[in-house]
């Protein structure tokens, strides 16, 4: 017995050793999204990872996670100091992330100087002025539109919040109930997203200038939120989008059931795949009162402060944005706009549908780079669920936005006053 | 005598070291871990390194009691829910695998093919069923509505996951996925009823009434307080068919799982998180014992 013990000892001493050795070893972690699909995604990361390891004999182990695991995957890889070296975040997380103090600070001038990016992506890898991330690409939304519909309908795409309810009727009458718009409802994780730019057409903003108080249930927020319900209470979008995810909106669009749609450029790879014969077109976000709008999001790369390998994973992301490799992923695999200023100065990116994109994103707004943001998004969104569920229960009236706002509001508040 | 009992006990105690050592890592020192961060004010700028979260004793605690803060009243709403969602479930859930256990009970040809088909949805994952029953809930493609519509019971589509049906939804759902394990239990224990006792039963003119009150309900007394306790601790707990048929718009039908679940894990507050853990764990042990003192003095009459 005493000797199956010494085996046993001796065995786990081994495991222990050998997990300690494999730690060590000239291999990194690489944690991304589903950015492209599948099929062309795999192959061409695979093949880069390679190209990346005949140069700097460095291994990268890439995994691919799901938008709605993520976060919890990356919290919990910072809350342990395990899992990934160097991995994607949401342009929105990088601040709240950043202030966990699990991100490692990196210095922009290494990768090109903050000159090199778009303002607003670079802005949002930063947190109390630091660095602490590259932003990778940039994505914006607009409005797509059916070619088809519009023409039968004999309207022409709207440019302001009124046309857009103008030309609505129109295809209602022509297509029937609910086939003017698809929006995103209670399942949307972005629902958040979709509003603002309707918010910051109008004039208005989430928070105060300084960032210290709750601005969006104000007149204009609330007339605001009203206009995106009404698209449902008048019947241009259907009563199922209150349930819908971004995808079931998406996806009403891109089968050609649903005149429009607010989405983004990384949609353009799923219309080619699921609807190839769509007749879309693609039109800056329509004007509110004030002005035009639109929401500037993306992924950024970030390094893991408890990596044992940070230099390696900084070369990756340099990798990566190498001008070449950037090309490719954005203009042939993902379809999102590259975040950095060179790549996106070619020519490709001045015609067609990627025309609008530019130009949309030459004004969009970021969120502001706060380490309680996803409370505040989270906040926002649990009460936009409640006005859309008071609807759904029969009980919506004209003051059920505002209280939800300002129930909101009054949590935001006090989510603001923990912001150091 | 002793000796022998002495190596006994040594024995013993080596093969249950390694559980033990087990169990101490994976379970009692996360569960007092977890206690223990309840005290803190572990959130968004202590993430990385959390032994320097703020100390705050039983802040947590009052954060969710005090009834000033949102964050207390939806978690006691939340609790309030799981009550709800229990008190239907379980008992529904009962009734219908109690018939079907005394239909399955009887002779007929192709009985265990029969008995092996209740079982389905009971050994369907839970992320299967619960997908399938939130395309059964759609509003516009949704099977629900479709038969609603065809009979007439409702003029237009209504909408059952979003406000206040959704709970109703997961009820339906949950019932569905639940009582065949019931029914399994059940049958188990109808057939450990010794057919004498019927038959004694017969004698003394009792009707099939009066046989399935006097004879087989107490008979199957004790492997349905089993069935509770155990129905009651799953209830508790009851995540998966809210999350997959909900999904991002759980909104006013949060559990406590999924609201921990989201105030944890997406809001990064691990001390209110884990506050609200130890509140659920006490009143699953609260009620356990209730269960099992009760049961102990079922058996002791």
């Amino acid at each position: 017995m005493s000797k199956r013990v010494f085996l046993a000892i001796v065995l786990s001493l081994v495991l222990v050793v050998s997990l300690a050795v494999s730690g060590q070893s000239k291999s990194i972690t690489f944690w991304l999204m589903p950015n492209a699909p599948d099929e062309t995604h795999i192959p061409w990361l695979e093949q880069k990872a390679a190209a990346f390891q005949a140069k700097t004999g460095v291994k990268v182990n890439i995994e691919i996670i799901g938008w709605d695991v993520a976060w919890q995957r990356i919290t919990t890889a910072i809350a342990t100091g395990e899992g990934a070296d160097v991995f994607q975040v949401g342009t929105t997380w990088n601040p709240q992330f950043a202030a966990t103090g699990g991100l490692e600070q990196l210095n922009i001038n290494e990768f090109g100087g903050k000159d090199a990016f778009m303002k607003a992506n670079y802005e949002s890898t930063t947190y109390k002025g630091k660095c602490y991330g590259i932003p990778w690409f940039a994505e914006t939304r607009a409005l797509f539109y059916n070619k088809d519909m519009f023409a039968k309908a004999g309207v022409q795409p709207p440019k302001t919040h009124d046309e857009l309810y103008a030309v609505a009727e129109k295809i209602v009458k022509t297509f029937g109930e609910g086939s003017a718009i698809a929006l995103a409802g209670t399942n949307a994780h972005d629902i958040l997203h979709n509003w603002t730019i309707i918010l910051w057409a109008n004039g208005g903003d989430l928070l105060t200038k300084d960032n210290k108080m709750a601005l969006f249930n104000n007149e204009i927020g609330v007339k605001s939120m009203k206009w995106y319900v009404d698209l449902v209470r008048k019947g241009y979008a259907s009563k199922a989008c209150a349930e819908y995810d971004q995808n079931q909106a998406d996806a009403a669009f891109i089968n050609g059931n649903v005149a429009m749609c607010y989405m983004g450029p990384w949609n353009i790879a799923g219309i080619e795949q699921q609807n190839p014969g769509l007749n879309y077109g693609v039109v800056e976000p329509p004007a509110g009162s004030k002005r035009k709008a639109s929401f500037s999001g993306g992924s950024n790369l970030v390094v893991l402060k408890a990596s044992r390998n940070k230099a390696a994973a900084k070369e990756w992301i340099k990798f990566l944005l190498e001008k070449d490799n950037m090309v490719e992923y954005t203009k042939n695999l993902t379809h999102m706009l590259p975040a950095q200023v060179e790549v996106f100065a070619d020519p490709y990116y001045e015609t067609g549908v990627w025309k609008t994109f530019k130009t949309t994103l030459e004004y969009a707004t970021a969120y502001p780079p706060l380490a309680t943001w996803g409370d505040i998004e989270n906040i926002v969104k649990q009460e936009f669920v409640n006005v859309l569920s008071e609807y759904v229960n029969g009980t919506y009236n004209d003051n059920t936005v505002k209280k939800h706002l300002d129930a909101a509001a009054d949590r935001i508040n006090e989510v603001l006053k923990k912001e150091r | 005598m002793g000796t022998s009992s002495k190596a006994k006990r040594v024995k013993a105690f080596w093969f249950i070291l390694p559980a033990a050592i087990c169990m101490l890592f994976v379970h009692f020192i996360p569960i007092l871990w977890g206690a223990y961060i309840s005290l803190l004010d572990l959130d968004v700028y202590t993430l990385a390194d959390w032994t320097s979260a703020p100390f705050v004793r039983l802040g947590n605690y009052i954060k969710l009691f005090s009834g000033k803060f949102p964050v207390g009243q939806r978690f006691l709403r939340s609790v309030y829910n799981v009550f709800i969602y229990g008190l239907v479930t379980i008992p529904v859930g009962y009734v219908i695998g109690l018939l079907v256990a005394l239909l399955l009970n009887r002779e007929f040809i192709g009985r265990t093919f029969v008995r092996g088909l209740i079982l389905l949805p009971y050994i369907t994952p839970d992320s299967v069923a619960y997908n399938v029953w939130r395309f059964i809930f759609q509003a516009r493609i949704g099977l629900v509505n479709k038969i609603l519509l065809k009979i007439g019971l409702i003029q237009e589509p209504i909408i059952w996951l979003v406000g206040k049906r959704a709970l109703s939804a997961v009820i339906i759902a949950s019932i569905w996925k639940g009582w065949p394990f019931a029914c399994l239990i059940l049958l188990a224990g109808l057939q450990g009823i010794p057919a004498e006792l019927y038959e004694a039963a017969k004698i003394d003119g009792a009707s099939a009434w009066q046989q399935f009150k006097m004879v087989t309900l107490p008979m199957l007394a004790p492997v349905s307080k089993t069935l509770l306790l155990l129905n009651v601790i799953w209830n508790f707990h009851a995540y998966n068919q809210f999350y997959i048929l909900l999904g991002g718009s759980v909104g006013e039908a949060h559990v406590p799982s999924t609201f921990i679940m989201q105030e944890a894990f997406t809001n990064l507050h691990y001390g209110l998180g884990s506050a609200m853990s130890v509140v659920l764990v006490l009143i699953v042990i609260l009620l356990i014992s209730i269960l099992l003192a009760k049961r102990r003095a079922g058996y002791e009459s």
